[in-house]
C-alpha cells in the first residue's frame, strides 16, 4: 500500500490542483490545439459530406457487392466498438479492483469510449440504407401490422447491447462530471473579462456549467448515495465490457461463413477491444499530457501500467489467433481449412500480415522496461497496435466473405473512394469530439484525485483507524 | 426491525442549509473531529460540505446506510420482467411466427436482450434515485460556504435553538472558521 500511495501521490494543495485541470478549458487554446482541431474537422467534414452524399445517391457509391455485402462499414463498426471498451474498463473494472492509477485517466477514457461508440453507431446507419427508417429496429407498437423486431437475431442482439452501452456510459460519464461541474461553477462565479462580448461569453459559459452541475454543493448526505450510486454503476458496467463485444462477435459467429463460425469468438473478440481500446487511450493521454502540461497527474507510472495491459491482451490476441488457425486444421472441413490458407496466401494475404506484425510481434517490444518507459516508443507502438487492430476486422470481414463454399459465388473487394472518406472521417469525427471535451470539460476526475490525496492523508494521520 | 419512520429518515435525509452556522476548516481530519463531536452534541439539522468524498464521514455523521442498492435491484428486476413480458407478448400472442421450427415462446434467445435491459434500467434506477434523494436539480442553489467545491471543508449545524456561542463550545480545539447564515 505505503509503496502505491507514494507513486501516484500528487502532493499539491487542493486549490493548485484546480487551477492545472481547469487550465485548459479556462485558457485560450494553443495555436497546436487549433491546428490539431482544423485537421480533425476537416477530416470529420469529409466524412459527414459523403454519408450525406451516400444517403441522397444510395449505397452505389460504396464497394460492397454480393459476398463481401459487410465491406468497410463493419469493419469500422467493429472498430470503433471495440476502442471503447478501454474507457468501460478503466473506469468500472479497475475501480471495483481498487485500482488507484485508474483515477487521474478515467475521465478521459470513458469521454473516449463514448466518443467511440457514436463514430461506430454511424457505421450501421449508413449500412442499413434507409437511415430515415432506422427507428423501425425498436420494438414498438406501430401501425404497420403491427410488424415487430425479431429477438432471435443476433442483430437486434446488438442494436440493445450498443444502445444499452452508449447509455449507460453516458450516464456515467455524466454523474462523474457534476462535482467537477460544481467546481467550475463557482471558479466562473469570480471571472471578469474585460470586454461586453467578454463578459457576456463568461455568462453563457457559467450558466452552462451552473445547469450542468445540477445545483451540486457537495453535501455529505448526497456524497454518501453518491459513492453508492459509482459503485453500482462500476458494477453493472462491468458485465456490459464483456458482452458487449460478444454480442458483436455473434454477429459473427452465428453465421455459416467459414472462418466466422467459432466459439472463440466471443472472448477473442472481448480481449482484442482491451487491446485495441487501450492503444487508442494510450495515444489520446500522450497527446492530452504533453499538450496540456498534466504530467503530474498522467505520469510515466501510468503509462508504464497501460503498456502492460496491452502487452497482455496482446498476447491473448496472438492466443486467438494460433487457436482459430488449429480449430481449422483440425476441423477436417476442408472449406474451414481453405478459409484460413486464404488469409495466409490469398489476394488479402498482405492485409494478414500487416495484422500480424503490427498485433502479434510489436507488444513484445513492452517487455523491456526501457522500452515502456519511454514516450516515443510508446506513442508509435499504441499507433501500430490500432493499424493491426484495424487490419484484424478487415482479416475478418474481407477474407471470409470474399471466398466462402462456392468458388462461383467468390468475388473481391475494391474500395472506392467513398469507402476511404467515411473511414477518414470516422477519425475525423472522433478526434474533433474528444479536442473539443479537452477544451470544455474537466478532462481529469478532479473529485476522484481529490478523494485519493485526502484520504490518503487521513489514513496516514490515523493510522489503519481512520478508513472505512 | 426497520420502521417507516427510520426508512424515510435514511432516504430523504438532505437539508438546505438556510439557517443556523457554518463551520469551514481546511483539513479533512477537522472536519471528521467536527461531525463527531456535533453528532454527540445531540444536534438533529446538520450536514458536512466537502470537495470530494471523505471515507468515515457517513459514520462519524451517523448516517443511515443509503437506499441506493435497493432501488437499483428493483429497477433491474421490474425491467427484467417486463422486458420479458413484452416479448413474450410479441412473439407468443400479438404476431406469432414460426423461425426455424422453434416454439413461439423460445426464451434462450431472449436472453441478450433482457440482460441489456435489465442492466440499462437498473442504471437508469440508480442515477434517478440518486437525483432525487441527493435532491439534485435545483440549479439556483448556492454553495453555503465559499470554496467546499475546491478545498475547503465546511460543516452547518441548523438546529434553530442554537447561538454562535453554543456552537463554538461543540466545536471547541477545532481551528474552525464559523459564520452565521442570514436568512
Amino acid at each position: 500500500m505505503a509503496t502505491e500511495k507514494n507513486v501516484y501521490h500528487i502532493g499539491k494543495p487542493f486549490a493548485a490542483m484546480d487551477d492545472d485541470v481547469m487550465r485548459p478549458i479556462e485558457a485560450f487554446p494553443t495555436k497546436l490545439w487549433w491546428g490539431a482541431f482544423s485537421l480533425s474537422a476537416l477530416a470529420a467534414l469529409i466524412g459527414v459530406w459523403t454519408i450525406i452524399y451516400s444517403f441522397v445517391v444510395g449505397l452505389g457509391i460504396f464497394a460492397i457487392n454480393n459476398p463481401v455485402g459487410w465491406g468497410f462499414f463493419i469493419v469500422n463498426f467493429v472498430f470503433w466498438v471495440g476502442i471503447g471498451h478501454a474507457g468501460t474498463l478503466i473506469s468500472a473494472i479497475l475501480y471495483l479492483f481498487r485500482q488507484k492509477w485508474r483515477t487521474s485517466i478515467n475521465r478521459a477514457a470513458e469521454a473516449m469510449t463514448i466518443f467511440a461508440v457514436i463514430v461506430a453507431a454511424i457505421f450501421p446507419l449508413i449500412h442499413v440504407g434507409r437511415p430515415w427508417f432506422v427507428y423501425w429496429l425498436f420494438p414498438y407498437p406501430n401501425e404497420r401490422g403491427p410488424l415487430w423486431s425479431n429477438f432471435r437475431s443476433p442483430l437486434l442482439w446488438d442494436l440493445f447491447a450498443i444502445s444499452t452501452y452508449f447509455s449507460v456510459s453516458l450516464i456515467f460519464w455524466y454523474m462523474g462530471l457534476i462535482p467537477d461541474f460544481a467546481t467550475l461553477r463557482d471558479r466562473f462565479e469570480r471571472f471578469k473579462a474585460k470586454s461586453k462580448v467578454g463578459n457576456f461569453l463568461l455568462q453563457v459559459k457559467g450558466i452552462t456549467y451552473r445547469a450542468l452541475a445540477l445545483g451540486w454543493v457537495g453535501s455529505a448526505k448526497t456524497w454518501h448515495h453518491y459513492e453508492k450510486m459509482v459503485m453500482l454503476l462500476s458494477a453493472l458496467a462491468t458485465p456490459l465490457v464483456l458482452s458487449v463485444h460478444t454480442i458483436v462477435s455473434f454477429d459473427f459467429a452465428t453465421s455459416v461463413i467459414p472462418g466466422w463460425h467459432a466459439t472463440i469468438f466471443p472472448p477473442y473478440f472481448v480481449a482484442g477491444a482491451i487491446y485495441s481500446g487501450f492503444a487508442m487511450v494510450m495515444t489520446l493521454m500522450i497527446i492530452t499530457r504533453e499538450v496540456f502540461k498534466l504530467k503530474e497527474y498522467i505520469t510515466m507510472k501510468h503509462l508504464e501500467n497501460m503498456a502492460i495491459v496491452i502487452l497482455v491482451t496482446g498476447m491473448m490476441v496472438s492466443f486467438a489467433y494460433t487457436v482459430e488457425f488449429v480449430m481449422a486444421a483440425y476441423s477436417a472441413s476442408h472449406i474451414e481449412q481453405y478459409a484460413f490458407i486464404n488469409r495466409l496466401k490469398g489476394p488479402f494475404a498482405w492485409a494478414f500480415w500487416i495484422m500480424f506484425t503490427c498485433n502479434v510481434v510489436s507488444p513484445h517490444f513492452m517487455w523491456f522496461k526501457k522500452l515502456r518507459t519511454n514516450i516515443k516508443v510508446l506513442f508509435v507502438i499504441s499507433i501500430v497496435v490500432n493499424i493491426g487492430m484495424w487490419f484484424e476486422r478487415f482479416v475478418i470481414v474481407i477474407i471470409s466473405l470474399h471466398r466462402d463454399y462456392l468458388p462461383s459465388s467468390w468475388d473481391s473487394y475494391d474500395p472506392t473512394w467513398a469507402d476511404y472518406a467515411v473511414t477518414v472521417g470516422a477519425f475525423g469525427i472522433f478526434f474533433t469530439l474528444f479536442l473539443m471535451f479537452i477544451r470544455t470539460i474537466p478532462s481529469i476526475a478532479l473529485a476522484e484525485v481529490k478523494a485519493d490525496e485526502a484520504n490518503a492523508a487521513l489514513s496516514q494521520s490515523h493510522g489503519a483507524a481512520g478508513g472505512h | 426491525m426497520l420502521s417507516i419512520a427510520e426508512i424515510k429518515r435514511g432516504l430523504f435525509s438532505y437539508e438546505e442549509a438556510s439557517r443556523g452556522f457554518i463551520a469551514s476548516f481546511k483539513d479533512p481530519a477537522h472536519l471528521l473531529k467536527a461531525a463527531e463531536k456535533t453528532k454527540q452534541a445531540n444536534v438533529k439539522s446538520f450536514d458536512c460540505y466537502t470537495p470530494c468524498p471523505i471515507h468515515g464521514l457517513d459514520h462519524a455523521m451517523g448516517l443511515h446506510r443509503s437506499w441506493i442498492p435497493a432501488l437499483t435491484f428493483v429497477g433491474g428486476i421490474l425491467a427484467g420482467m417486463l422486458g420479458l413480458g413484452y416479448m413474450y407478448f410479441i412473439d407468443a400472442i400479438n404476431w406469432p411466427i414460426v423461425y426455424g421450427g422453434k416454439p413461439f415462446f423460445a426464451w434462450p434467445s431472449y436472453v441478450p436482450v433482457l440482460f441489456e435491459l435489465t442492466i440499462y434500467f437498473a442504471a437508469v434506477f440508480t442515477v434517478v434515485a440518486v437525483l432525487v434523494l441527493g435532491k439534485l436539480g435545483k440549479i439556483s442553489r448556492k454553495v453555503p460556504a465559499p470554496g467546499v467545491t475546491s478545498d475547503i471543508f465546511a460543516i452547518w449545524l441548523g438546529d434553530a435553538n442554537l447561538t454562535k456561542s453554543d456552537v463554538e463550545r461543540i466545536l471547541s480545539g477545532l481551528p474552525a472558521e464559523i459564520q452565521e447564515i442570514k436568512p
